[in-house]
């Protein structure tokens, strides 16, 4: 029974794998078999390739300074962390927002059949992600010389300490993850500005870890009388890979005594979660007077409601807008230290132009009018019923784009210009270009996004995520934009300077200003009859 | 106050709607009954504004469908058999979008709010997101939008499915007292006992043909409204 479970779990898990959604149709033998040679590409290809280049890096020092036990510690609290947070953010609703919770139930199936099957997905999940970081370890370990019964048996026992270990800790945070997303209000705002700061920390981190590996290694003897003598508990921890018996028998305890514990603890609430209904807190609605808008500011607010209550709108189509303020502060601050590379190697006078060039290709990256036209979906009938005409409805949508697009490029260009008044001799007609050409492109480059997102609309998606990550409007504006913006700063390089900055990024305004025009036309004649075919 | 004229809608080889002629007058409950794939919906779109047609004419009010919809839209409302609304909004802030687009002002739509909302129940769920609502809450908040902005004319497809026998009654009268204030209304339905005792007007379409329509008693004659429909969907 648990294994039919687990199968089950593990098709619905890998669905994709298995399943086209796209074309709704099965993939053949040859795609799955690809797409799991992916996965595994990537997790024992990247990750693993990532973790056995830090255990090269760690390992030979650590252990010749009979510091084994620290090497342990360091790649062992990784592999506890990367496999809570591999799974912990899936645990809740894998363990009890099944779809098939009912129906399960319903069925002569034991409960704890259906608790175990679930625990074993999490296990795996998470055995997965800590292996990913642990088995290179284990395995450079050894390779150093260091292969021993003992440590054969003590490595694998540490795995399986710090896989169970995940698996309560992923249950305990999955639990509060879950009350948490259950209190919050604006749950697409608050996942896209986390998903932002984890890619912040992540690029801080990586940046730190060269610095930090060094600072470990040049102190090692330090920190391993520091821990030995303050935390000997974490060096246990840490002595279970060089086979110490005393801290495997310790930490299995531990390890299976929270585990049991967990399992008591889930066994008295599986039921009574499963079958409540939802428990998010009800906003209780107050009668209040609204202030009329006008059909415009109506529709303008529409898009906005939708782009700030999904997270994968947001982080897919309109993270720019946060990377651009950064990028202009950044420029401010560390300016000359950018600006003078580029010079040596452009020469002076050019810069101004690979100023615009960077400032359009990050704008590039805010396309939220590219899924647009698609993300209507089902909900299309309602503006065609409305007495609205489909320019307006296309106008909110180009809107909403120049608005969040064109108020950072405000930020990037006065940064840009600043910059350029302070480092470079540079005269205010080019000044003026580097001012309005970023500015006529974002223009440009919203007014091509909803061309393509009226010429490729796909109404018919399941979850909006095809049309936003994987919509062909969406890469065409993409790449589009990168593609162009690379043109213009390519033909500089190639030919351009010949006719000087100015000149150039002068012909570069009108060139972009007349192309913006020919679009807003198609747009308003054109492209108002392709939507109102749809 | 709707007047369909040789309506002619084809997808591809297929044709949906063939050569249909309706005219429905202000104050009129109008049933439209047909089998799976009759076209009634079709037409129902077309007449909407929603869907554009191959042949024929369709004026609200003396206004032409097809020349100036957007004054056609102002007058009328429109309900689609499945009410697939904004998910990410809230069912306040929908129905005030309605508001805005159709200009009602701040205290005709408080006022209308409350009086639809509290008459179908949903008063207290109209801070919560729609994506939380169930098929029939998603109806009654159709429903409220429909009525929102005074129409002359409602157009609904099948808008008594998913309503509890509580809602469908209110519905009814709604429908009722709607006609009585001289505004008029075309829906489609299969619950043949609801269109016998609703419309005043009936029209049965098959294969995308208009095959009866009239009062009642003139497409039923001494039969009931099923022995009627039942017979000529026999027919050949």
């Amino acid at each position: 029974m648990i294994r039919i479970l687990v199968a089950k779990q593990w098709q619905e898990i890998f669905k994709s794998y298995h399943y086209n959604a796209k074309k709704n149709k099965a993939r053949s033998k040859w795609g799955v078999i690809g797409w799991y040679a992916f996965f595994i590409v990537l997790m024992v290809g990247v990750l693993g390739g990532m973790f056995t280049f830090y255990s090269y890096l760690l390992c030979e020092p650590l252990c010749s300074s009979k510091l084994a036990w620290l090497y342990f510690i360091i790649m062992g609290i990784g592999a506890l962390f990367l496999g809570v947070f591999g799974s912990v953010f899936n645990t809740f609703s894998s363990l009890y927002l099944s779809k098939d919770n009912d129906l399960l139930l319903s069925l002569p199936i034991p409960v704890d059949a259906i608790m175990i099957s679930r625990l074993i997905m999490v296990y795996l999940m998470s055995l997965m992600y800590s292996a990913v970081v642990f088995v290179p370890a284990m395995l450079v370990y050894w390779f150093h010389g260091y292969f021993s019964i003992q440590t054969l048996f003590g490595c694998l026992a540490m795995l399986l300490v710090i896989s169970i270990l995940d698996l309560v800790l992923s249950c305990a945070l999955g639990y509060v993850v879950a009350r948490i997303s259950l209190k919050i209000k604006n749950k697409g705002i608050v996942a896209a500005l986390g998903a932002v700061l984890f890619i912040g920390l992540y690029y801080a981190f990586s940046y730190k870890i060269g610095e930090l590996m060094e600072t470990l290694l040049n102190n090692a003897i330090l920190f391993g009388k520091a821990i030995k003598g303050s935390a000997y508990f974490l060096y246990l921890f840490g002595s279970m890979g060089e086979g110490n018996v005393v801290a495997l028998l310790i930490y299995l305890a531990i390890a299976f005594g929270l585990l049991a514990l967990t399992w008591f603890i889930l066994k008295r609430s599986f039921v009574s979660i499963t079958t409540s209904t939802a428990v998010q807190k009800k906003t209780v609605y107050k009668e209040k007077t609204v202030k009329q808008n006008g059909i415009m500011k109506a529709l303008l607010l529409r898009e906005l409601n939708h782009f700030t209550s999904s997270a994968t709108y947001m982080l897919n189509c309109g993270l720019s807008i946060l990377i651009i303020p950064l990028v202009s502060v950044s420029l401010l601050i560390f300016g000359n230290q950018f600006l003078t590379p580029l010079e040596s190697l452009f020469g002076k006078g050019h810069v101004s132009v690979l100023i615009c060039v960077i400032g359009c290709m990050m704008v590039s990256m805010a396309d939220m009018a590219a899924p647009s036209v698609s993300l209507e979906g089902k909900n299309l009938w309602i503006v065609k019923s409305l007495p609205v005409t489909s320019w307006q409805v296309l106008k909110s949508k180009l809107l909403l784009q120049v608005v969040f697009a064109i108020v950072p490029m405000i930020f990037f260009v006065i940064s840009g210009t600043i910059l350029l008044i302070q480092t470079a001799s540079i005269n205010p007609y080019e000044l003026f270009f580097v001012v309005v050409l970023p500015l006529i492109y974002t223009l440009l480059h919203s007014l091509l996004c909803l061309f393509w997102g009226v010429n490729l609309p796909n109404l018919n998606w399941t979850n909006e995520i095809y049309p936003i990550k994987q919509g062909l409007a969406v890469t065409l504006s993409l790449f589009g934009g990168w593609i162009i913006a690379i043109a213009f700063g390519g033909l500089y390089i190639w030919q351009g300077y010949k006719l000087g900055s100015s000149l150039y990024m002068m012909i570069g305004t009108i060139l972009f200003s007349i192309l913006s025009i020919i679009l807003l036309i198609w747009l308003k004649t054109k492209g108002t009859k392709k939507f109102e075919e749809l | 106050m709707l007047k369909i004229d040789n309506l002619t809608k084809t997808f591809e080889e297929k044709v949906a709607v063939n050569d249909l002629t309706l005219h429905i007058a202000p104050g009129e409950v109008y049933g439209f009954i047909g089998h799976n794939g009759a076209g009634k919906s079709t037409t129902l779109k077309s007449v909407a504004g929603i869907q554009q047609f191959d042949k024929g004419e369709i004026t609200i009010n003396g206004i032409s469908m097809k020349d100036k919809p957007i004054e056609c839209k102002r007058i009328m409302a429109y309900i689609p058999d499945n009410p697939d609304l904004y998910d990410f909004m809230t069912g306040i802030k929908y129905l005030n979008f309605i508001a805005d687009i159709f200009k009602v002002d701040a205290a005709t739509r408080k006022e209308r709010i409350r009086k639809y909302a509290d008459l179908f129940g949903l008063t207290d769920d109209l801070g919560q997101p729609i994506g939380t609502y169930s098929h029939g809450m998603k109806q009654k908040l159709a429903l409220i939008s429909a009525w929102l902005h005074d129409p002359k004319l409602i157009i609904m497809d099948e808008p008594f499915v998913g309503l509890d026998p509580v809602a469908s009654h209110q519905l009814k009268g709604m429908m009722k007292e709607f006609c009585a204030n001289g505004g008029s209304i075309f829906f489609s339905t299969h619950v043949l006992e609801v269109a016998e005792k609703l419309c005043d007007k009936v029209a049965i379409i098959k294969q995308g043909k208009l095959i009866r329509s009239g009062t009642m008693e003139e497409v039923r004659g001494d039969d009931s409204l099923e022995e009627v429909f039942l017979e000529l969907e026999e027919e050949k």
